[in-house]
C-alpha cells in the first residue's frame, strides 16, 4: 500500500492525540491562527488569504469559498456565519469524524471565517443524530469560551464573537443551506426560493454565509501555511486536500485525506485496500448518494471537482461507495430512491410525487410484479422531474438511477417476466 | 420571562377577576388543569428554557432545542410540551406542531425506553443490512415503527447515519452501534431486556402504543386514490386512479401511456367533461 497519498492535514493527530482537549489542540499550534487573524490582520487580509488558496466548498457543490463570502453586501451591518454540520449524504462520514475527533479545529475555522466576513455571531448546525458529537462540541465551545477565544472580548481586543451550537432533529434536507436556515429559525426545514441567495437574505433575513465543516476546518491550516501551500496542491482550479469517505465493497473502508487530483483507482486500491478477495469491480459512486455511478473506464479519472464532473458525475461531498460483482443495482437504486423519497420535504410536486412513484415502481419490480415498460417509465420519470424543484434534492434522484440503468439494464430486466403488462390498464 | 402570563402577556386571572386569581395562582397558561405535574417539570426547566432562548437572536430559533429538552424529560414531545414551546417561542400551537412533525427524531407519541434505529441506506445495504433488519424484526417480534407490547423497545429503519465505514450500523438511543452481526443483535436485545445494556434507557412518562407515528406518516396515499387500487396506483404523477376515475365518468378510454401529457390531452379533447366535476 502506498502511504504517500494520504496526507493528514485536518486529520493530523486523529487516533493519536485527544484533540478534544483544548490544551492538546493548542500544543499543536491550535488557535494561534485565530489569534493572528483577530489581533494582527484585518478581515480583508483573511478573506484574501482564503481567496488566494482557491479553497472550494467541501459540502457538495464545490463553490469557491472566497467568492461565496464576496457576495455579502458591503454595507450590511449584520452578517452571519453558519457552519453546516448536517452531514447526511449517503456514504459521507467525514464531518462526523471531524466533529467527534477535532472539534477545536472546527471552532477555530468557523471563528476565522466569521472574522473574515465581519460577523459577530456564528452558528454551527449539527445533525440531530450526532448527539455524541453535539456533546463533544458543547464541551469544546465551553473550553474555548473559558480561554477567551469567543464571547465578549476575544483575545482582549474588545471584539465580540458569539457562538451558538444548534442541534437539528432528523431531516436530510436541512443540509441544503436554505433548508438549514429555516430549521435554524425554528421552522420546517423547507428550502427557500432562490434568489435571493443567503448572502443577500439568509438567517433572520440578514446576509449570511453557510459553509461546510470541512471547508471551514481547512482555514487554520491555510492561514498557517499560506494560501500558496494549498493552491499548489492538485489541479489549479480545484486545489488542496480533501477528506474522502470510502465505503461499500472495499477491504478497508474509512476516511482518507488526500490531495485532490489523486485518481479514483488510487483511492480505491491504494487507500481503501481494494476490493475484497476474489471480487471484481462493477462501479463506484464518487460523490455521495446524489452522484452518478462511474465504471471501469473511469478508474483513472483524477479525483477533483472538475474532472469528476467532466466524467459525467460529481465530486459532491467526497463520499465514494464502491460496488463489486455481488451488487444488485436494482436494490442499490431502491435504497437511494427510497432515501430521496423519504427525505423530500414535500414542497415541490415533481420531487415529492416523482420520487415516491419511482420508489413504488422499483418496489414492484423487486417484488417480481414489474412490467416491460417499468424500466422506461422510471427512467422517464426521473428525467422529467429533474430541474423543476426549489433545491437539488429532486434533481439528485436521476443521476445514479440513469447511470446504472444505462450500464446494467439487464439486472433490472432480469426481475421482470417477459411480456408482463400492467394490471388494470387495458 | 414569567409563567404568569399568556402569549399576549396577560395572565388569565387578570381577565377572570381576582376571585379566580387565587384558584389560578401558579397555573401556567399552557397547562391543561391546575396542579398538572407538567407545571413542576416546567418550573424546574425554566432556567434552562430561558438560557436556550437567549442563545438566539430570535426566540423562535429555540423551538427545536426546546422540543429536545422536553423530550429528554418526558420521552416524547407531549401535548403539554407543545403548548409550553408555543408559549415560550411566541408562536401558535399549530405552527409548533407543524414544525415538530417535520423532524423524525422528535416523537409526538410515547416510545420505548430503547429506540433501536438500524441504517437501511446504501453502504449498510451493500454490507448485509437487509438481512440484519429482518433478523432484528424477528428477534423483537415487531415491525418498522413499532414498539414492543411491554413498552421497552421501539424499532425503526432509518437513513444513512454517517458510519458507513462500520456498516451495517445502528443507533440505540442515538449512541452508535457498529459492525452489526446476528450475534451482536441478539446480544443487544438480550442485554436490553435484562437491563444490563450499556446505553442508558430513555425517560418514559407514558405507556407507548403500537406505533409512535401518526397514521399519515406510516403510509402515504395520494388524494383521489380509488378503493380498487392496483399496483399501478403508486400515487402522484404515476397514479392511475385519476385515469380510472376518468374512465368511470366518460367511459372506457384507451391509454398506452400513463403520462401526464396524455391525461391532459385527453381532458382537453372533452372540455364539456373537464368543465364540471360530474356528468
Amino acid at each position: 500500500m502506498s502511504t504517500t497519498l494520504i496526507t493528514p492535514v485536518l486529520t493530523k493527530g486523529i487516533g493519536e492525540l485527544n484533540l478534544r482537549e483544548i490544551a492538546v489542540y493548542r500544543e499543536q499550534g491550535g488557535y494561534e491562527q485565530l489569534r493572528r487573524a483577530v489581533v494582527e490582520l484585518s478581515p480583508k487580509d483573511v478573506a484574501d488569504i482564503c481567496n488566494g488558496s482557491n479553497l472550494r466548498g467541501r459540502g457538495g457543490a464545490g463553490f469557491p469559498t472566497g467568492r461565496k463570502w464576496s457576495f455579502l453586501p458591503k454595507d450590511a451591518t449584520t452578517r452571519y456565519m453558519v457552519c453546516n454540520c448536517d452531514e447526511a449524504e449517503p456514504g459521507t462520514f467525514k464531518d462526523r469524524m471531524l466533529l467527534e475527533e477535532t472539534p477545536h479545529q472546527i471552532i477555530e475555522g468557523i471563528l476565522i471565517g466569521a472574522y473574515a466576513i465581519g460577523c459577530d455571531h456564528a452558528y454551527i448546525y449539527i445533525r440531530g443524530e450526532f448527539k455524541r458529537g453535539y456533546e463533544i462540541m458543547r464541551d469544546a465551545v465551553a473550553q474555548a469560551r473559558a480561554a477567551g477565544f469567543l464571547g465578549e472580548n476575544i483575545f482582549g481586543t474588545g471584539k465580540k464573537l458569539e457562538f451558538t451550537i444548534h442541534r437539528g432533529a432528523g431531516a436530510y434536507i436541512c443540509g441544503e443551506e436554505t433548508g438549514l436556515l429555516n430549521s435554524l429559525e425554528g421552522k420546517r426545514g423547507e428550502p427557500r426560493l432562490k434568489p435571493p441567495f443567503p448572502a443577500i437574505k439568509g438567517l433572520y433575513g440578514e446576509p449570511t454565509v453557510v459553509n461546510n465543516v470541512e471547508t471551514l476546518a481547512y482555514l487554520p491550516s491555510i492561514m498557517k501555511n499560506g494560501p500558496e501551500w494549498f493552491a499548489k496542491v492538485g489541479p489549479e482550479r480545484s486545489p488542496g486536500y480533501k477528506v474522502v469517505s470510502i465505503s461499500g465493497h472495499v477491504a478497508k473502508p474509512g476516511n482518507y485525506e488526500v490531495p485532490l487530483g489523486t485518481t479514483i483507482r488510487q483511492l480505491i486500491y491504494d487507500c481503501a485496500g481494494g476490493l475484497r478477495p476474489g471480487r471484481s469491480f462493477m462501479g463506484v459512486q464518487p460523490g455521495g448518494g446524489s452522484s452518478a455511478c462511474l465504471f471501469e473506464e473511469h478508474l483513472d479519472v483524477s479525483y477533483d471537482f472538475d474532472s469528476v464532473t467532466k466524467a459525467g458525475s460529481m465530486l459532491g461531498s467526497g463520499a465514494m461507495v464502491v460496488f463489486d460483482d455481488t451488487t444488485d443495482f436494482v436494490k442499490a437504486s431502491y435504497a437511494l430512491i427510497r432515501f430521496f423519497s423519504h427525505e423530500s420535504c414535500g414542497q415541490c410536486t415533481p420531487c415529492r410525487e416523482g420520487g415516491y412513484w419511482i420508489q413504488k415502481t422499483l418496489e414492484r419490480i423487486l417484488a417480481g410484479g414489474g412490467v416491460d415498460s417499468d424500466v422506461d417509465v422510471i427512467k422517464s420519470a426521473a428525467h422529467q422531474l429533474t430541474g423543476l424543484n426549489l433545491c437539488a434534492l429532486g434533481d439528485s434522484i436521476e443521476p445514479f438511477l440513469a447511470s446504472v440503468i444505462a450500464r446494467y439494464e439487464d439486472q433490472f430486466r432480469a426481475y421482470i417476466k417477459p411480456g408482463a403488462a400492467a394490471v388494470g390498464v387495458s | 420571562m414569567s409563567t404568569q402570563t399568556d402569549a399576549t402577556g396577560v395572565h388569565p386571572a387578570a381577565i377572570l377577576g381576582s376571585a379566580a386569581g387565587d384558584a389560578l395562582a401558579g397555573w401556567s397558561p399552557f397547562a391543561r388543569r391546575p396542579g398538572d405535574p407538567f407545571d413542576d417539570l416546567h418550573a424546574q426547566l425554566l432556567p434552562e428554557i430561558e438560557r436556550i432562548i437567549a442563545q438566539y437572536e430570535e426566540k423562535r430559533s429555540g423551538l427545536i432545542p426546546l422540543a429536545h429538552l422536553f423530550q429528554d424529560h418526558e420521552g416524547y414531545v407531549s401535548p403539554n410540551a407543545l403548548a409550553a414551546i408555543a408559549y415560550h417561542v411566541g408562536e401558535t400551537l399549530a405552527s409548533v406542531e407543524s414544525t415538530i412533525s417535520f423532524y423524525t427524531l422528535l416523537f409526538r407519541k410515547p416510545v420505548g425506553k430503547y429506540v433501536i434505529q438500524i441504517c437501511r441506506n446504501l453502504s449498510c445495504m451493500l454490507n448485509g443490512a437487509d438481512e440484519i433488519m429482518a433478523y432484528a424484526r424477528e428477534g423483537l417480534g415487531i415491525a418498522h415503527f413499532e414498539t414492543t407490547a411491554d413498552g421497552l423497545i421501539s424499532y425503526e429503519e432509518v437513513e444513512c447515519l454517517a458510519a458507513c465505514d462500520r456498516a451495517p450500523c445502528a443507533q440505540v438511543n442515538l449512541e452508535f452501534v457498529y459492525d452489526l452481526t446476528r450475534e451482536s443483535v441478539d446480544a443487544m436485545i438480550v442485554a436490553i431486556r435484562a437491563g444490563t445494556y450499556e446505553v442508558k434507557p430513555l425517560v418514559q412518562t407514558a405507556k407507548p402504543g403500537r406505533t409512535w407515528k401518526v397514521e399519515a406518516d406510516t403510509g402515504r396515499k395520494s388524494a383521489g386514490a380509488l378503493n380498487q387500487s392496483n399496483p399501478n396506483n403508486a400515487g402522484g404523477i404515476g397514479d392511475t386512479s385519476g385515469v380510472q376515475m376518468f374512465d368511470l365518468i366518460v367511459g372506457k378510454v384507451q391509454y398506452e401511456s400513463r403520462s401526464n401529457e396524455r391525461l391532459v390531452r385527453e381532458t382537453q379533447l372533452r372540455p364539456e367533461i373537464s368543465g364540471n366535476g360530474h356528468h
